[in-house]
C-alpha cells in the first residue's frame, strides 16, 4: 500500500455516496465546458478577421438587397481597392436539413478581394469557365460528403427553382481560409450569373472591398454611405470583423444566459460537494482519531483531508471535460454550419481553476477540524 | 531509571464550567518488560493514566516521563512522532479502519517510516504472522471475528516494534475462550519479544496475566499487587 493507495481508498469510505457526488460533479464539468462552447460561439471571440476588408450592407436590415450599379460607385472611391459582391441563397443541402452558407457570387473578383482564400489556380480556372460551377469549403465538403467533380442538388426556400426541381451546381472545386478560425464560417460559392439568368433577380446582397489603408476604414465607410444618403437604398459600411461582431452581439444574451447557467450549476455543486465532504468527514471522526493516535500528526490529518477534496473535484472535472471533449468532437460535423463549438485554452483554464477553487474550498472545513480533532475527546464520545 | 515514571500527576477535565478531577496526584513507574494490568472501577481514571502514559493527553500538573523523555514539553506534532515510533495501542473496540484489509490495517503505522514499499508489506505479514493470523490478511474487519480483529489490532501496535503495549480493555468485548487467547498472545509478546505492557481490565482472570497488577480508585493508587507465580498457575 502506497500513501496515495491508502488515500485513494479513504476516500471511498462511503462508495455510494462518494460516487454519486463524483457523478455529478463530472456532470456539472460536462455542462460547464459544453455551455462555455456555445458562449464562447455567441461572443464572438472565435473569429478574427484582418481590417483591410469592409463590407456595405443595407442601412436597414443585412438581408436587404442593394441595387447592382453601386459596385461600380464603390470603386470609385479613393483608397479601394477592389470590389465585389454576393447574394445570401440560403441553400439547403440535404432534405430536412437547415439551410448552409451558399453564396451567389461573382468568382472573378470574389477570390481577388477575399485574399486570405486559398484556392488553387487549376479549381480557380474550372470555376469561371462553367456557368454552372461552384467550390465548397472543407467544412461543407466534409459535412454533406461531397467531391469534386460531383453535381450537386441544392434547394432554395429564397430562390426557388421555376419547375420545382432542385437547383444543380457542378462542384469544380473546393477552398479554405489561412485563418483556422474562419474554417466553419466559410460558404458554398456559385455564379451569381446564373442565379440572375435562372431568376431574374438583379440586386445584390452585400458588397465587399478591401481598402489600401486600414486606418482610413471608418472616413472610407462615411465617404460610401454618404454616396448613397439620398437614394431609397442607404447604406451601412463597416469593417468585417466589425460586422461579424455586430451579428454576433445580437446573441449577446445567449452568452450572458449561458454564463448564467454555468454559475447556477456551480453554486449548487459548491453546496451539493460541500455537503459530502462534510458529511464524509463525520463518519471519518473515528478512524482520523486512529490516525493521530498510530502518530499521524495533526498537519497532515489536515493535508489528507485537503487532497482528498482537491482529488475528488479534480478527477472529476478531467473526466466531466474529457466527456465535453469528445462529444464536441463527435457532434461537430453533424451542427449547422457556421455553428463551430471549440473549447478554447481559456475555457480549460477556468474549468481548472474552478476544480481546484471548488477542491480548496470544500476542503478547508474538513481539513481545519481534522487538524483540531483532539484524539482524546474523539475517542472518549465512542 | 524506569521505563515509565509518573511524578505526581494530576489531571482534570473542564465540564461546563465545573472541572472534574480524574487523577489526583499519581506517582507510578514501570519498569522495562514489565506486564501490569490496571484495575478499578469505571470512571476512576484507567484510561486517562493510559492516554498520559501514550501521549495522547497531557497532564494537568506533575511529570510523565517514558525512556527518559518527558512528554509534557513535546509539541503535538513531536509527540504525534514519538507516539508512533514508541508505543504501540489496543483498545476494547478494536479500532481498525474498515475500508482497508488485515495487513493494510496492521501497516498504516509503517506509512509514518522511511520503510519501502515492500519492506512495508512484508513487515506487516511478519506481524500479522506472530499474532496467527497470516490466513485471514486480505480479510477487511468486518469478514473478522472480534477476536481476529483483536489479533490484528495487536499486530498494527506491534508493527513498528515499539518498546511498550498500552492496552485498554483488550479483552472487554471477547468472550472467556477468545480473551484467553488474546491475553495468552500479549504474555508471549511480553516474554518472548521483551514488550513492556499496560493493560487496563476489569476481568480479575486478565489480571491474571500480568506479573502485577495496580488498583486505581477515584484518581487514586490505592494498592500495588505483585504476582510473581501467574504464570506458573495459568498453566497449570
Ligand atoms: N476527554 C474527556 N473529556 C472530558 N471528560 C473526560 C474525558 N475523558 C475522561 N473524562 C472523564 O474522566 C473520568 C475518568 O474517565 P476514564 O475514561 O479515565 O475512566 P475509566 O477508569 O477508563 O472508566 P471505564 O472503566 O468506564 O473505561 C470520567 O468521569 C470521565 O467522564
Ligand atoms: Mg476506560
Amino acid at each position: 500500500m502506497t500513501i496515495f493507495g491508502f488515500l485513494i481508498k479513504s476516500m471511498f469510505r462511503r462508495k455510494l455516496l462518494v460516487t454519486l457526488s463524483m457523478l455529478s460533479l463530472t456532470t456539472a464539468f460536462l455542462l460547464f465546458i459544453l455551455l462555455r462552447s456555445v458562449a464562447v460561439l455567441f461572443s464572438g471571440d472565435v473569429i478574427d478577421v484582418p481590417d483591410v476588408r469592409m463590407q456595405t450592407n443595407s442601412k436597414y436590415a443585412m438581408i436587404f438587397p442593394l441595387p447592382h450599379r453601386y459596385g461600380e460607385e464603390i470603386a470609385a472611391v479613393e483608397g479601394v481597392l477592389a470590389v465585389t459582391f454576393a447574394s445570401w441563397f440560403g441553400g439547403t443541402f440535404r432534405e430536412g436539413d437547415t439551410s448552409a452558407m451558399t453564396f451567389a457570387v461573382d468568382p472573378s473578383t470574389y477570390f481577388e478581394v477575399h485574399e486570405n482564400y486559398q484556392i488553387s489556380t487549376e479549381h480557380l480556372e474550372a470555376f469561371l469557365g462553367l456557368r454552372t460551377a461552384a467550390v465548397a469549403p472543407e467544412a461543407i465538403m466534409y459535412r454533406y460528403d461531397l467531391e469534386v467533380g460531383e453535381k450537386v442538388p441544392v434547394t432554395s426556400s429564397i430562390y426557388p427553382n421555376t419547375n420545382g426541381e432542385p437547383w444543380t451546381f457542378d462542384l469544380v472545386g473546393t477552398y479554405r481560409s489561412e485563418n483556422e478560425s474562419e474554417a466553419a464560417f466559410l460558404p458554398f460559392l456559385f455564379h451569381y450569373e446564373y442565379l440572375k439568368e435562372a431568376s431574374g433577380e438583379s440586386d445584390v446582397g452585400w458588397y465587399t472591398f478591401t481598402i489600401e489603408d486600414p486606418d482610413k476604414a471608418t472616413e472610407i465607410a462615411q465617404i460610401v454611405d454618404s454616396k448613397f444618403e439620398n437614394t431609397a437604398d442607404k447604406t451601412k459600411t463597416m469593417t468585417e470583423s466589425q460586422a461579424f461582431r455586430n451579428m454576433m452581439e445580437q446573441f449577446g444574451d445567449i452568452s450572458l444566459m449561458m454564463n448564467g447557467i454555468i454559475g447556477a450549476v456551480f453554486f449548487t455543486m459548491l453546496l451539493l460537494t460541500a455537503n459530502t465532504m462534510i458529511h464524509s468527514y463525520r463518519q471519518r471522526i473515528p478512524d482520523l482519531a486512529v490516525l493521530k493516535t498510530l502518530g499521524f500528526s495533526d498537519g497532515k490529518v489536515a493535508r489528507y483531508m485537503i487532497f482528498e477534496s482537491l482529488l475528488f473535484c479534480t478527477s472529476s472535472a478531467a473526466v466531466g471535460i474529457g466527456i465535453a471533449v469528445a462529444t464536441l468532437a463527435l457532434i461537430g460535423p453533424y451542427l449547422p454550419s457556421g455553428f463551430v463549438l471549440i473549447v478554447t485554452w481559456n475555457t480549460l483554464f477556468w474549468g481548472t481553476c474552478i476544480a481546484v477553487g471548488l477542491g480548496l474550498f470544500i476542503g478547508l472545513v474538513p481539513a481545519f477540524s481534522a487538524n483540531r480533532l483532539v484524539i482524546v475527546d474523539a475517542l472518549h464520545a465512542r | 531509571m524506569a521505563l515509565v515514571n509518573l511524578e505526581s500527576v494530576w489531571k482534570s477535565y473542564k465540564k461546563g464550567r465545573d472541572r472534574v478531577e480524574v487523577l489526583n496526584d499519581i506517582s507510578f513507574r514501570v519498569n522495562s518488560r514489565d506486564f501490569v494490568a490496571l484495575m478499578g472501577p469505571s470512571g476512576s481514571g484507567k484510561t486517562t493514566m493510559l492516554n498520559l502514559i501514550g501521549g495522547l493527553d497531557r497532564p494537568t500538573s506533575g511529570v510523565v516521563t517514558v525512556n527518559d523523555l518527558v512528554l509534557n514539553n513535546l509539541s503535538s506534532g513531536k509527540l504525534a512522532r514519538w507516539r508512533s515510533e514508541s508505543i504501540g495501542f489496543v483498545f476494547q473496540f478494536y479500532n481498525l479502519l474498515p475500508v482497508f484489509n488485515a495487513r493494510q490495517n496492521v501497516e498504516l503505522p509503517l506509512l509514518l517510516t522511511k520503510l519501502g514499499r515492500k519492506q512495508r508489506k512484508k513487515n506487516a505479514a511478519l506481524a500479522l504472522d506472530i499474532v496467527g493470523l497470516s490466513d485471514r490478511a486480505r480479510h477487511t474487519p468486518a469478514r473478522l471475528s472480534g477476536g481476529q480483529q483483536q489479533r490484528v489490532a495487536i499486530a498494527r501496535a506491534i508493527v513498528a516494534d515499539p518498546k511498550i503495549l498500552v492496552c485498554d480493555e483488550p479483552t472487554g468485548d471477547l468472550d472467556r475462550s477468545t480473551a484467553t487467547e488474546i491475553l495468552r498472545l500479549l504474555q508471549i509478546l511480553n516474554q518472548e519479544h521483551d514488550k513492556t505492557i499496560i493493560m487496563v481490565t476489569h476481568d480479575p482472570k486478565a489480571a491474571e496475566y500480568a506479573k502485577r497488577t495496580m488498583l486505581l480508585d477515584k484518581g487514586k493508587l490505592v494498592s500495588r499487587l505483585i504476582q510473581p507465580d501467574v504464570e506458573a498457575e495459568v498453566e497449570a
